[in-house]
């Protein structure tokens, strides 16, 4: 229901805004600008700092009628004496707001004066100098000079670490506490606070380790003055050095919306490098903020393992080769390999280079598989979300069921508008084996033992807590159902995707606007694969035997070296690769791609939402961009494919899939107005985020559904009494290809662990903390053994991409190294 | 040693005074409990509080640093606060601190060389008529001495400092 409007007057202005609205917000809508430091758009006010302290009017009202006094034909105002905070005070009728007057200067003037007498103004040397709200308000409404003795002035300790992530300047802070709220409001990790009073007021952390949050790194963005910096961009450039471009991070299937920050420098040689990645508002996706590791894992594009030139093998040895050399090379052995050949494409591929892949397999007759861990992605394409859902404004009679993932590490950004969707009366419903972040803001909780994920969903009524979820998920207006593959393999994960598409059937909510299944997909664009028609393969290593083997961004062999024998039994390996990885290693040919900063594409995001991305960075050695790598082999084996532009591409996807129909990329650019309004020249407002002006993206289309298919039930491994049973888990900052570069990062990737119950670990004789052997497939490892009572019994979690493979639950040995 | 573990039944009333879904206001008298044997409240007792309330030690250690009777740094066994401000001035408070330091060979701040007495100079604590006076802070809570001189106070730390070994 839409809230009763109220009219004020604003400097003159008349307003229309809901009731409810702050002055400051309201003054925001019109254009003007009423000066804050601690208020922010996303929290709650608290009116600490002073800055927006404002004249405000009210009618006067009759005592006897209760009816507001006319003098003049007009209401009667009268003008409170103290200037009242803009930031705290709501709209109401009538009203009247003057921020122009000598005494509303006088009182911003008084509140900068006094702001800076404990402020070092280094500007010189600041990180934040250039787009600092301080510095900004402090020329517009500060004093050109100061009474303040030099000599009184505070001195505190101006390098303090945080985390190893952040440092805070004490001198710096102007205590607002935007960075102490945003852990307590936004993300439900108070790990930030106030320590003593007064001029000596300090921010603490006392978390271990210190700041210990996955979002730390949005705290440095919304600071009001460059007290908060990341040890990542610290000292790194001026703001105004450098250029920007548009870009989507390929950490995980949100799709967060990025802003590259580059700069040309002497220090990397003269060339230009990638100073920063930025939030970019994209209010449907991931509102204004990043995760650390999508801020700081950007180092693998510039890698010192990076390949600049086309390898070919002749016997045993490789050596560098022109483009025309290799490419002949592959497309004289695809053509000789004639329908016998399989082209394997990862997920943090573009949709423009899946199409041309798909497009290769189909054109010769070949095979197209997605290299994934994860199934059921079909399902999505059929009973997925669509335009009409959006986490940031679900609330009250919106249901989400998250099965199987543990999504704070998988999508965080996910994590956190689920959370604050829950905190607006969305019911969270949060199946799982075992206790994640998220369950502390569910409403209910289903716990199944691994093995049971499918018919844990499929038969929830049955059980007492089901029961109460049950009923939750059957009257919700909407449902929004997230499955992942929190211990759970190619099989097990389709089979619990169709429970949950079942479930979404059955409820009614399949195929309707606002509801939807949405699948926790390990990469940044396996939903893009899924809608072009790419199916995983169970064994890959009885599909390479005696086989051509296309493999495009994806290192099957480093993931699992049980597969270095299958792809050498493989008649002829093209890799194309960012990097060399030990999948090149046994390549005939490999074929160096560019990265996603130094070319243009798109990425199809968990929630359908296509988004492009711009070139940033000049192309590294002699790369060329996937699909054109696709494009020129296709056409020297005969097959004529796009491979000139990535816009062609999307035109020809969008003529040849029904769900991307009637996208371009002039529709993937466009852009409208998003609130709160950040990142312009008032950067004081919303903080250092980057506004969208190269495009929103937009939703594929639901497919005409009609009944969904269904799978066969699986049998899960189940853990025994005597076995332990290894279950794959993911962790955030993992050792994958493109997390590993970023050496600061190194701290929270640590070492390959398993996680055990206390009983678990007494019963194999390994203590917390030792080391010890770790046998999977016939393969020996060490591991460092963590102890933890939230792990179910008689398993042994084990994080992906850690060094170990585990794809899917299997049985282990373990012993005291 | 926890802090459930070391003062169980303590605990479990200073709980059960509060609803459980507002635990977290017990946060004060358990600092009170934490730092009564030490004079201090360690990292370990933090998180213990931390545990019990399900807030984090961030939010037990802002508490700390907010109020001044809650202390994270070990000193003295007992701190004794001497009020200075004007009303006490003028009845020679500044002067009687002054002398109590010198007497003790401390400056205000410091603890003496026994680590039994910690000297501070706080504001106002509502004892103007019956300066020089302080507040002692120690194991038994917080006591009061008004109308006080040096060598009233020298012998009071005498008696503790003997009361100390009797209890060793």
């Amino acid at each position: 229901m839409p809230k009763q409007l109220v009219s004020l007057i604003i400097d003159g202005q008349s307003v229309s805004v809901p009731a409810g609205t702050l002055i400051v917000d309201a003054a925001k809508q019109v254009g003007i600008d009423i000066p804050v430091f601690c208020y922010h758009p996303k929290m709650e006010p608290v009116g600490m700092c002073r800055m927006c302290l404002v004249e405000v009017g009210r009618p006067v009202i009759d005592r006897v009628s209760g009816q507001p006094v006319i003098e003049g034909g007009k209401p009667k105002i009268q003008f409170g004496a103290k200037l009242e905070t803009a930031c705290t005070t709501p709209v109401s009728e009538d009203m009247q707001v003057v921020g122009m007057s000598e005494k509303a200067r006088t009182g911003r003037k008084e509140i900068v004066e006094f702001l800076l007498t404990s402020h070092p103004l280094d500007c010189p040397v600041c990180d934040k100098g250039g787009e600092c709200p301080l510095q900004n308000l402090t020329m517009a409404h500060g004093s050109s000079e100061s009474r303040f003795k030099f000599d009184d002035k505070q001195h505190q300790k101006k390098h303090v670490p945080l985390g190893d992530l952040i440092w805070l300047d004490r001198e710096r802070c102007i205590q607002c506490a935007r960075c102490i709220r945003f852990q307590g409001e936004i993300v439900g990790d108070a790990v930030l606070d106030f320590f003593r009073r007064g001029r000596a007021t300090d921010i603490v952390t006392y978390s271990e380790p210190g700041f210990d949050s996955i979002f730390s790194s949005n705290t440095t963005d919304i600071c009001p003055v460059g007290a908060l910096t990341t040890a990542d961009f610290r000292f790194g450039a001026r703001p105004w050095e450098m250029n920007s471009a548009a870009s989507i991070c390929t950490h995980c299937p949100v799709g967060c919306n990025t802003t590259l920050n580059i700069r040309r420098e002497a220090r990397s040689d003269g060339n230009m490098v990638i100073k920063r990645i930025m939030p970019r508002q994209n209010e449907q996706v991931n509102e204004i903020w990043l995760c650390d590791k999508g801020r700081f894992a950007h180092h693998f594009s510039a890698s010192p393992d990076r390949l600049a030139k086309p390898l070919v093998r002749t016997g045993e040895l490789v050596t560098e080769s022109s483009w025309e050399e290799a490419l002949n090379l592959a497309a004289r052995s695809l053509v000789e390999a004639k329908q016998d050949f399989i082209v394997l494409a990862g997920g943090r591929l573009a949709n423009e280079d899946l199409f041309n892949l798909k497009a290769l397999a189909d054109g010769l007759g070949g095979k197209a598989a997605l290299y994934t861990h994860m199934g059921g992605g079909y399902l999505t394409t059929l009973a997925g979300v669509s335009m009409d859902t959006n986490f940031g404004e679900m609330g009250a009679g919106t249901s989400i069921l998250v099965a199987a993932s543990d999504l704070y590490n998988e999508a965080p950004l996910w994590y956190l508008r689920i959370k604050q969707a829950a905190a607006r009366g969305a019911t969270l419903i949060l199946a799982g084996a075992r206790e994640t972040k998220l369950e502390k803001y569910a409403a209910h909780v289903i716990r199944y033992a691994y093995g049971d994920e499918a018919q844990t969903i499929k038969s929830m009524q049955k059980s007492k807590a089901g029961q109460a979820a049950a009923e939750a998920l059957a009257s919700a207006q909407n449902l929004v159902v997230l499955y992942g593959s929190d211990g759970l393999g190619l099989e097990g994960s389709a089979s619990l995707a169709e429970a949950c598409a079942g479930l979404l059937d059955m409820t009614g909510h399949a195929g309707k606007p606002g509801s939807g299944l949405i699948g926790v997909w390990p990469h940044a664009n396996d939903q893009g694969a899924w809608e072009m028609g790419f199916q995983p393969v169970a064994d890959l290593a009885a599909e390479f035997k005696n086989k051509l083997v296309y493999i495009a961004a994806c290192d099957p062999v480093g993931d699992d070296p049980a597969l270095a024998e299958a792809l050498k039994s493989a008649r002829f390996v093209i890799v194309q690769e960012l990097f060399q990885t030990e999948t090149t290693r046994l390549a005939n040919v490999v074929l160096p791609a560019q990265a996603f900063t130094e070319r243009e594409g798109s990425f199809t995001s968990g929630e359908r939402r296509v988004q492009r991305f711009y070139p940033a960075l000049p192309a590294f050695g002699e790369t060329r961009p996937d699909f054109s790598i696709t494009a020129s082999l296709a056409q020297k084996a005969g097959l004529e494919l796009e491979g000139t532009s990535a816009l062609l591409i999307m035109n020809k996807i969008a003529s040849k899939y029904k769900s991307f129909e009637g996208l371009s990329y002039a529709r993937l650019a466009e852009v409208r107005e998003q609130w709160p309004l950040v990142g312009r020249g008032d950067i004081y407002y919303g903080g250092a985020i980057y506004a969208n002006t190269q495009g929103l993206g937009t939703r594929l289309a639901l497919l005409e559904a009609g009944s969904l298919p269904g799978t066969k039930p699986v049998e899960s491994k189940r853990p025994s009494e005597s076995e332990l049973l290894a279950i794959p888990v993911c962790k955030i900052y993992d050792r994958g290809v493109t997390v590993l570069p970023s050496t600061l990062l190194h701290p929270h990737i640590g070492d390959a662990s398993v996680s055990l119950h206390p009983d678990t670990a007494v019963r194999f004789k390994v203590q917390a903390g030792s080391t010890a052997q770790l046998t999977v497939n016939g393969t020996a490892y060490q591991v460092k053994v963590l102890v933890d009572e939230k792990v179910p019994a008689s398993v042994a979690l084990l994080p992906r991409s850690m060094g170990i493979p585990i794809n899917t639950p299997a049985t282990i040995s373990l012993k005291a190294a | 040693m926890s802090l459930t573990e070391k003062y169980p039944q303590e605990v479990k009333k200073i709980l059960a005074k509060y609803p459980p879904e507002q635990k977290r206001s017990a946060v004060m008298p358990l600092l009170y409990l934490a730092q009564r044997q030490e004079g201090y409240a360690t990292r370990a007792a933090m998180q213990d509080i931390a545990d019990l309330l399900a807030i984090t030690p961030t939010d037990v250690a802002s508490i700390i640093g907010f109020y001044t009777l809650f202390h994270d740094e070990k000193e003295g066994r007992y701190r004794m606060q001497v009020c200075t401000d004007l009303p006490c001035a003028l009845r020679g408070a500044d002067q009687f601190l002054q002398e109590l330091c010198t007497n003790l060979q401390v400056q205000v701040g410091q603890t003496s060389e026994d680590d039994l007495v910690t000297i501070e100079e706080v504001k106002c604590l509502a004892g103007c008529d019956k300066a020089p006076m302080f507040q002692l802070q120690g194991e038994n809570g917080i006591e009061y001495h008004e109308n006080m001189t040096v060598d009233k106070t020298l012998e009071l730390i005498e008696a503790l400092r003997k009361s100390g070994k009797e209890v060793k």
